[in-house]
């Protein structure tokens, strides 16, 4: 076990070392003086970065010098400030890279794992539903409404909530994480938050629950057609029992193992949905950085989600060795 | 079409007599492909989807054809007026006259104008015409959706096909990419490639397709571990020896007797990523990194209320219509996607 985890680690590190290549060299197709233009719109629109940073910067992404060996230097400097999680210094927003996503990652963290939560409890039931009662009614209806939600784009879907929730009927705040005109403390404080977060976590839910209820079905189905679950329907057990009991815990391999795929996207924020409600999330963030150009934030926010997304799998595949004792890894 | 297949059967059918087979006339043969042509029309979600695919095709394929009121970039410059109405009070020798003020003013363009006989889903801010737009980014949609699927499809297949195939060290430099590949962030890389393309001054109208190019060469590991994981299985068949026996060509055997046994799986994700590709054009788009104004794109069109949320509250039919169409054709190539996978599934009961 030891030995596989630290061979997939190693193995993650190649894969990291491969990304973080695609992204510098897809940067470095910019001309140089597109860039510095790029750079001096920042520093003169909002004085939040000196020159002495955006020269740091310069040096350590190499981005002055558009030869092929400046260009190879470039990516090894940049390499190694990598390897000591130095991500650099934001032109927009002045501060350190990695600091910037670490304070704003807490906001997108909790909107997703409240939308995830939701999305599980909600998803999961019918997903066994409508397997069960498979080519009823309830089942067509079931995988329509699903499949809608997932046809929907997060932005009209986003949009539509706000215009007929928050601006029509005026129920929730349209945009935003707290109130600014107010000073909330303690328990008014948490419902302010929660008011502002219901919207997009409904978009959030109402979007992902199709996936997963359909994953469910799928596999419940499978498990169904199984041969014990004959047997325990012949050993004359309740319908109730076969399903929850029997059947139901096979169907949740799949399940737990995406789940643990799950866990490290949970911070990588979502981008439309929070540009949508102007929440304070890293994906938001991002979105503005990254319009206006700025270098380091873009780099090391890319280099982040693959990082994430690498997490994933290897949790994914050390879950279902735990959830599933057939699976043995090596 | 019909006729044809009808003279097809017959033939069969007389073939059968023919060979003096104590068939019951009664049974009735068919080839596979019309099998699956019965299975998925058994299901009436699948011929609602194609029912929708089908007539967004129409719709904005040869509607600018037969409606050709207004253009894509044709502003409405009939002219509109506001008024906006005030009051102020003024005291006169101690007499307090309340005085109401209505300004006209006339504007070029006959922008935001609700749906009407003139225009039949309203304009928009600038003054276009919604419902021709609406078929102009149809077209956008479609053409970009149908030719990156093609691109990613080929790639997919020629690369997972080798890797399959072949093997051994081939293999694992093919499959490590694909591991790459797949842990690049979608969105994010498509915002530094559309900041390269702003670099380099592409003209609005073609920037969508190189995007989605770039997309391509980013998306075909899917496709690419699809084909090779078929190909691991299919290789070990008997058929497969009995092909290499008759000494066929390594690309014969690789994309006459291979590829053609993965096609079922590979139409099935071809439709299903159809609707996705959808959903991404749309996204870049809402976004403005994909069709610019003055043309029209979907998204583009949602893209107005990212700014202006007059427009979000109070004029609804500016952007819901395209939000609609995204919504229809999504979900119609995702019937159209489930109802061939269930139709050419052989483990299929109904």
């Amino acid at each position: 076990m030891l030995k596989y985890i630290v061979k997939r680690l190693a193995y993650a590190v190649l894969i990291l070392l491969g990304v973080s290549m695609i992204i510098y060299f897809l940067i470095r197709l910019m001309p140089v003086d597109f860039i510095q233009s790029k750079v001096d719109a920042i520093s003169q629109s909002a004085a939040t970065v000196d020159q002495e940073t955006v020269d740091a910067m310069y040096k350590m992404f190499g981005l002055g010098d558009n030869s092929f060996k400046g260009i190879l230097n470039g990516y090894f400097g940049w390499l190694k400030a990598l390897a000591r999680f130095d991500l650099g210094t934001s032109f927009v927003y002045g501060v350190p890279v990695a600091d910037k996503i670490v304070a704003h990652m807490g906001t997108s963290f909790t909107v997703a794992l409240i939308a995830t939560i939701f999305e599980f409890l909600i998803a999961i039931p019918l997903g066994i539903t409508a397997a069960t009662h498979q080519y009823s009614l309830r089942d067509y209806v079931v995988t329509i409404l699903v499949m809608i939600g997932i046809s929907l784009p997060s932005f009209f879907f986003g949009n539509m909530l706000k215009s007929w929730l928050s601006l029509k009927l005026g129920w929730f705040p349209p945009s935003g994480l707290t109130d600014a005109s107010q000073s909330y403390t303690g328990a008014a404080l948490i419902l302010d938050y929660a008011r502002h977060i219901f919207i997009p976590i409904l978009t959030m839910v109402i979007l992902s629950i199709g996936a997963r209820m359909r994953m469910t079905r799928t596999n419940m189905l499978e498990v169904m057609n199984s041969d014990y679950i004959r047997t325990a329907r012949a050993k004359g057990l309740k319908e109730s029992v076969v399903i929850n009991k029997h059947a139901f815990r096979n169907t949740l391999i799949p399940l737990v193992t995406s789940m643990a795929g799950l866990l490290p996207s949970l911070f990588s924020g979502a981008i439309i949905t929070e540009q949508v409600f102007d929440l304070p999330g890293i994906g938001n963030i991002a979105l503005q950085a990254m319009n206006r150009g700025d270098i380091p934030f873009i780099m090391g926010y890319n280099m982040f989600l693959a990082a994430l997304s690498v997490i994933g799998v290897i949790l994914a595949d050390l879950m279902y060795a735990v959830v599933d004792p057939r699976v043995k890894l090596q | 079409m019909d006729e044809l297949e009808i003279k097809q059967d017959d033939a069969q059918e007389q073939e059968v007599v023919d060979t003096d087979v104590p068939l019951d006339k009664n049974v009735k043969l068919m080839s596979p492909g019309r099998m699956v042509a019965r299975r998925f029309f058994r299901s009436k979600l699948s011929i609602i989807g194609l029912i929708m695919v089908i007539s967004l095709f129409v719709f904005s394929f040869l509607g600018p054809l037969v409606y050709t009121r207004w253009g894509e970039i044709e502003l409405d410059e009939s002219g509109k007026t506001e008024y906006a109405v005030g009051s102020f009070t003024h005291t006169v020798n101690g007499v307090e006259y309340t005085i109401h003020q209505t300004t006209e003013t006339h504007l070029k363009d006959n922008f935001l104008s609700p749906p009407s006989s003139e225009h039949i889903l309203g304009t928009d801010d600038q003054g276009y015409d919604i419902f021709v737009r609406l078929m102009y980014g149809g077209r956008i949609s479609l053409i970009v959706s149908f030719l990156s699927v093609f691109l990613i499809t080929i790639i997919g297949v020629i690369m997972g096909g080798i890797s399959g195939y072949f093997g051994g060290a081939i293999d694992n430099i093919i499959m490590r990419i694909c591991d790459i590949l797949m842990c690049l962030p979608g969105v994010p890389i498509l915002l530094i490639i559309s900041t390269i393309l702003d670099s380099s001054n592409i003209d609005a109208k073609y920037r969508i397709y190189l995007l989605m190019i770039y997309l391509t060469f980013i998306s075909w590991p899917g496709v690419a571990r699809l084909v090779r994981g078929q190909i691991l299985f299919l290789r070990e068949q008997e058929y497969m020896v009995a092909a290499e026996a008759m000494g066929y060509s390594t690309s014969r055997k690789i994309f006459k007797h291979l590829v053609p046994n993965v096609m079922p799986q590979l139409i099935v994700q071809m439709s299903l990523s159809l609707g996705s590709m959808i959903l991404y054009e749309a996204t870049l788009s809402y976004l403005n990194l994909g069709v610019k104004a003055p043309y029209a794109a979907w998204g583009t069109m949602i893209n107005i209320i990212s700014t202006n949320q007059d427009i979000l509250q109070n004029h609804w039919y500016v952007w819901m219509p395209a939000g609609v169409c995204i919504v229809i054709a999504v979900l119609g190539f995702n019937f159209v996607g489930d109802g061939l996978r269930d139709a050419l599934d052989p483990k299929a009961r109904r």
